[in-house]
């Protein structure tokens, strides 16, 4: 299942019990406002609340660090099998990074604080601990008043709200201050300007990792539907907007190259299964599911997912996402752009697709 | 700011304990409330008033600030326990100063006796000119010596500097007497010239950081052989922001020694090529 789930669940009556004949075909489109040729639906985007942070990895060069920050987010797509969501968020220049080498800043998201610290507990010790040369530093600010004055923050405390994110503040959790224990004593801390570091000898020298890193309440499941003619229109839109997306700080897009095709529902005919794949979406499904968002000149349906720390990233991404896409219009292939919502029953945080859009283009 | 101004009239006969005279304890006092406060002078106890003039200049907004006027030197525990405010001492001062203070900043203009910083847990202290022995160590009979905050010396530092240290940050800009980081526990030490001998002698954990003379390194360190660029790194550029022969470390290159291994021998000597 997709983080988002887009709500299309069949309300009417289950499939074979009405003849096929008497079942709807398509739902009827909502109104949608027409740029460039390319329909966007009067729809909303429904995400929820996480818990996210961000941890930045440097390394002797880019390329290892990249190695590291593509290891430490893979297998991390959506939390319902993965325990966490994760991305690159950018790439950082060594005059950016607290060890002046080059790196990266990754965003993991996820559905509690306690999942969180265990999958960065995990992700950091296997894919960065392990990777040649890197360090690890936490990403957002932890106060060193709140650290403690020995750098050692208590457990649950709050930390100061970095500036520019209101919404950002939370706890700390472990990022080397259990992964330190892999230096069977040998490992030694350095407290510098407040904050604690750890340092863990391994064979190419030592790992260096701070302490903690802090915890923000995030937003999750920002979506996008795109509706295409053709596989190629499909995948060439569906780049442009993630390629827009990642122009913009806070935000990831968790799914390989920021791309789903597995859009998905709330449950499945099998009990044992919490999501099942969103049939409305499906080009396959045409004629044969009981309820269709299909139209017959759509043959790929692609979602891009998107993960931010605060509504307002989130909001920002989708926007760049869409007028990447109708940039490209219906010329490229585009026909429609929708988004996956629960009827808003789910998540506190609501992307009306038209809201985003503003005033932009031309009329309904 | 409010700001209490203690300007000394003379010099006193035998040595003068401030303990206690701090920005918080001075808070909200009027002047003569300020000068009839006690302090002890050798085995006497006087008033302030016998020893300062007091004025007091109050401001609605900022912190307290507590300055000493004239050669203090013959004053001992200037900033004693301080947990907040500003300290500044215009002149020098005498011995325990900023000793146990956890918090605020102490800044003397002059030099300071004895046991400055002493068992030092927190805020900063500042001392533009030299430091007698055992600054940022311990107090007589205890086993732990500067555990927090930030100490810097902008002159020299007498013998047995951050003995027993635990925690913080000690900064010299100059010489350094011998015996340095002796028994050292954990913390960091910056060193801009020379140190005398037995550098690091029992030294369990921390770092001491050469920026002038080479160390005369006791035959019971090692030599790392290991990469340490990026802690060296997160070190040298917070020492680079107190200027002087600091400035320009996270260009240079290190070489590292271990030890000691008569102790836990998990503590370097750093010096900077």
């Amino acid at each position: 299942m997709t983080t988002p789930a887009p709500p299309t669940t069949p309300t009417g009556p289950p499939e074979g019990h009405a003849p096929a004949w008497e079942r709807p075909r398509a739902r009827p489109l909502r109104a949608a406002r027409i740029l460039n040729g390319v329909a966007v639906d009067d729809t909303f985007a429904e995400a929820f609340p996480m818990k996210a942070t961000r941890i930045l990895i440097t390394a002797h060069n880019l390329t290892w660090a990249r190695h590291a920050a593509m290891s430490a987010t893979g297998f991390a797509t959506s939390v319902i099998a993965c325990g966490c969501e994760a991305g690159i968020e950018r790439e950082v220049g060594p005059d950016d990074t607290p060890d002046g080498r080059p790196g990266y800043s990754v965003l993991i998201f996820s559905m509690s604080a306690k999942e969180l610290a265990k999958q960065v507990e995990r992700r950091v010790g296997q894919c960065v601990l392990t990777c040649p040369t890197t360090a690890v530093f936490a990403g957002l600010p932890v106060s060193p008043a709140l650290a403690g004055s020995a750098g050692r923050p208590p457990e649950g405390a709050q930390a100061l709200v970095p500036p520019g994110h209101g919404q950002l503040g939370g706890e700390v959790i472990g990022l080397g201050r259990n992964l330190r224990f892999f230096g069977d004593g040998w490992q030694i801390s350095k407290v510098i300007n407040g904050v604690r570091y750890w340092r863990v000898p391994v064979m190419d020298g030592e790992f260096v990792a701070q302490e903690t890193t802090t915890l923000t309440k995030a937003v999750g499941g920002g979506n996008l539907l795109l509706l295409a003619t053709d596989t190629d229109a499909a995948l060439r839109i569906a780049e442009a907007a993630v390629d827009a997306m990642r122009r913009l700080p806070n935000v990831v897009m968790p799914f390989p190259g920021g791309v789903v095709r597995s859009g998905s529902k709330v449950g499945s005919k099998y009990a044992a299964l919490p999501a099942s794949t969103n049939a409305a979406f499906c080009p396959g499904l045409y004629g044969l599911a009981a309820e269709s968002e299909i139209t017959p000149d759509v043959h790929c349906v692609l979602e891009i997912v998107i993960d931010g720390l605060t509504e307002a990233d989130v909001g920002a991404a989708m926007l760049a996402g869409m007028r990447a896409c109708l940039e490209i219009g219906a010329a490229g292939g585009l026909r429609r752009i929708s988004a996956g919502n629960y009827g808003g029953k789910l998540g506190p945080y609501l992307f009306h697709l038209h809201q985003l859009l503003g005033t932009q283009g031309g009329g309904t | 700011m409010n700001r209490v101004r203690l300007a000394l009239k003379q010099s006193p006969a035998l040595r003068v304990d401030l303990r206690g005279v701090t920005p918080a304890a001075l808070h909200g006092l009027n002047t003569a409330h300020i000068e009839r406060l006690t302090v002890t002078h050798g085995m006497q106890t006087l008033a302030l008033a016998e020893f300062f003039a007091v004025a007091r200049d109050d401001a609605d907004e900022g912190g307290e600030e507590l300055v000493f006027e004239g050669e203090l030197s013959r004053f001992d525990r200037i900033g004693w326990q301080l947990t907040g405010g500003s300290v500044v001492v215009e002149g020098s001062a005498g011995d325990y100063v900023g000793a146990c203070m956890s918090g605020g900043e102490v800044h003397v203009r002059g030099s300071a006796g004895l046991l400055a910083a002493c068992e030092m847990a927190g805020g900063t202290l500042t001392i533009d000119r030299d430091v007698g022995d055992h600054a940022a160590s311990s107090l007589p009979g205890s086993m732990d010596g500067m555990r927090g905050g930030t100490l810097i010396v902008r002159g020299r530092a007498g013998d047995r500097f951050a003995d027993r240290m635990r925690r913080g940050t000690a900064i010299v800009f100059g010489d350094v007497g011998d015996f340095l980081a002796s028994r050292l526990v954990a913390g960091t030490i910056a060193i801009g010239g020379r140190a005398g001998a037995h550098i690091g002698y029992g030294m369990r954990r921390g770092s001491v950081v050469f920026v002038g003379a080479a160390p005369s390194v006791a035959p019971t360190f090692v030599q790392a052989l290991g990469d340490a660029a990026v802690a060296w790194q997160l070190l040298a550029r917070d020492l680079a922001s107190h200027g002087g022969p600091f400035a320009g470390l996270p260009a240079r290159r290190i070489s590292r020694h271990l030890g000691d291994l008569s102790s836990d021998g998990k503590g370097e000597l750093i010096a900077v090529l």
